[in-house]
């Protein structure tokens, strides 16, 4: 009887820690680093790409709240940057590397490989209460960007009716510079 | 010894609940080994909590939205991954296989087949659990494509195709050839 008690108590923990897995605190510089990690690269920081005067304008703009904002929510933003470097290496490893550490916090919602290209999309969402936290990670053959929003429910209407229509929105927005 | 039996039944009920929850649940896992070949890709993956967070977010007020949110209220997960090739010959039946093999099993009953020389072959299979639909799955098949979507749930076929489009999925023309059930090059 004893012994059954104890092997219901160690499902019991089982199922406990597995529910319990700890979130990860910042899942956005863990890719960042994945990335640099896996293709041997290094992001551009925010200030650098000011002092070149590019790609900053509309992404300073909606950490402000400024007019440029359409999709990401005020304030939201996180934005890492990858230029003119080689993302030479087999995707499908780095697609199974970035699922296993993404798992156990975020929901992928859609995945787009294209070799012709050599282009890969993720798009990851978390539940943040009444918006949504969406992490999206582009990768092209000399470029990347890891975008993370924040998504009020309206805009992610629209990510869920076109996950990939909007998530390269996000991006886009993300980079773009309205001042050119 | 009647608390002992309670003790393990609180203990594992929601495992079984959750087991029966995925009878409908296509494993497609196999299929990863052919995104190394595609041209293209694409995988899109709506498991329940996504489910319930996109019927939180349509808006009742938009008709086109409040018709996605009734269609996407009971379901259980949308999951998607199709593959294009350059060229064809790109992947063998055994690949699809494993797939097939899964839509063979108890509940599983295709309702749909049609066969063109131009848009390749389309199935359309359904999951029924006593007379209700638990769950759906396409299998669209070209010389050069190859695309699975499983739908998991109680599904409304008559208004399936106001889905295509959305959540990742596809257009397969699923509502021009539900009808069909034969080679249509034969005709």
């Amino acid at each position: 009887m004893k012994a059954i008690a104890t092997w219901i108590l160690v499902i019991a923990m089982i199922f406990t820690t597995v529910n319990a897995a700890p979130a990860k605190g910042d899942d956005f510089n863990s890719v960042v680093k994945m990335i640099e990690q896996f293709y041997r690269v290094k992001h551009v920081g925010i200030p650098f790409l000011a002092k070149a005067g590019m790609k900053v304008a509309t992404t300073a703009a909606r950490i402000k709240g400024g007019q440029a904002r359409r999709i990401a929510e005020a304030g939201s933003i996180k934005l890492a940057v990858f230029e003119d470097q080689d993302f030479n290496g087999d995707f499908t490893k780095f697609r199974a590397s970035l699922n296993e550490a993404l798992n156990a916090t975020w929901m992928p919602l859609i995945q787009t490989l294209s070799a012709q290209d050599e282009e890969q999309v993720y798009i990851f969402l978390k539940d943040a209460g009444d918006k949504v936290n969406v992490l999206v990670i582009t990768i092209e053959q000399r470029d990347a960007t890891v975008v993370q929003v924040t998504l009020s429910p309206k805009n992610l209407a629209l990510l869920l009716k076109d996950p990939e229509g909007t998530g390269k929105s996000i991006t886009q927005e993300a980079t773009i510079n309205d001042q050119e | 010894m009647k608390t002992l039996l309670i003790a393990i039944f609180l203990t594992l009920a929601p495992v079984f609940a959750a087991q029966a929850q995925q009878d409908s649940r296509i494993q497609m896992s196999g299929l990863d080994h052919l995104a190394a070949k595609a041209s293209q890709t694409i995988d899109v993956n709506i498991d329940e909590r996504l489910m319930r967070l996109a019927s939180r977010v349509f808006d009742d007020k938009d008709e086109d939205e409040r018709e996605v949110k009734k269609l996407v209220a009971n379901l259980k997960g949308v999951y998607v991954k199709s593959f294009e090739f350059e060229t064809a010959g790109q992947y063998a039946a055994a690949d699809i296989e494993p797939v097939r093999a899964q839509l063979r099993g108890p509940g599983w009953t295709r309702l749909v087949n049609v066969t063109s020389k131009k848009d390749g072959i389309l199935e359309v299979y359904l999951l029924f659990n006593g007379d209700v639909v638990g769950g759906m799955a396409v299998l669209h098949t070209d010389d050069k494509e190859l695309t699975v979507v499983n739908i998991v749930g109680p599904v409304d076929v008559d208004k399936l195709a106001k889905l295509e489009g959305q959540l990742g999925i596809p257009d397969l023309g699923l509502g021009s050839p539900k009808n069909k059930t034969k080679n249509d090059d034969e005709k």
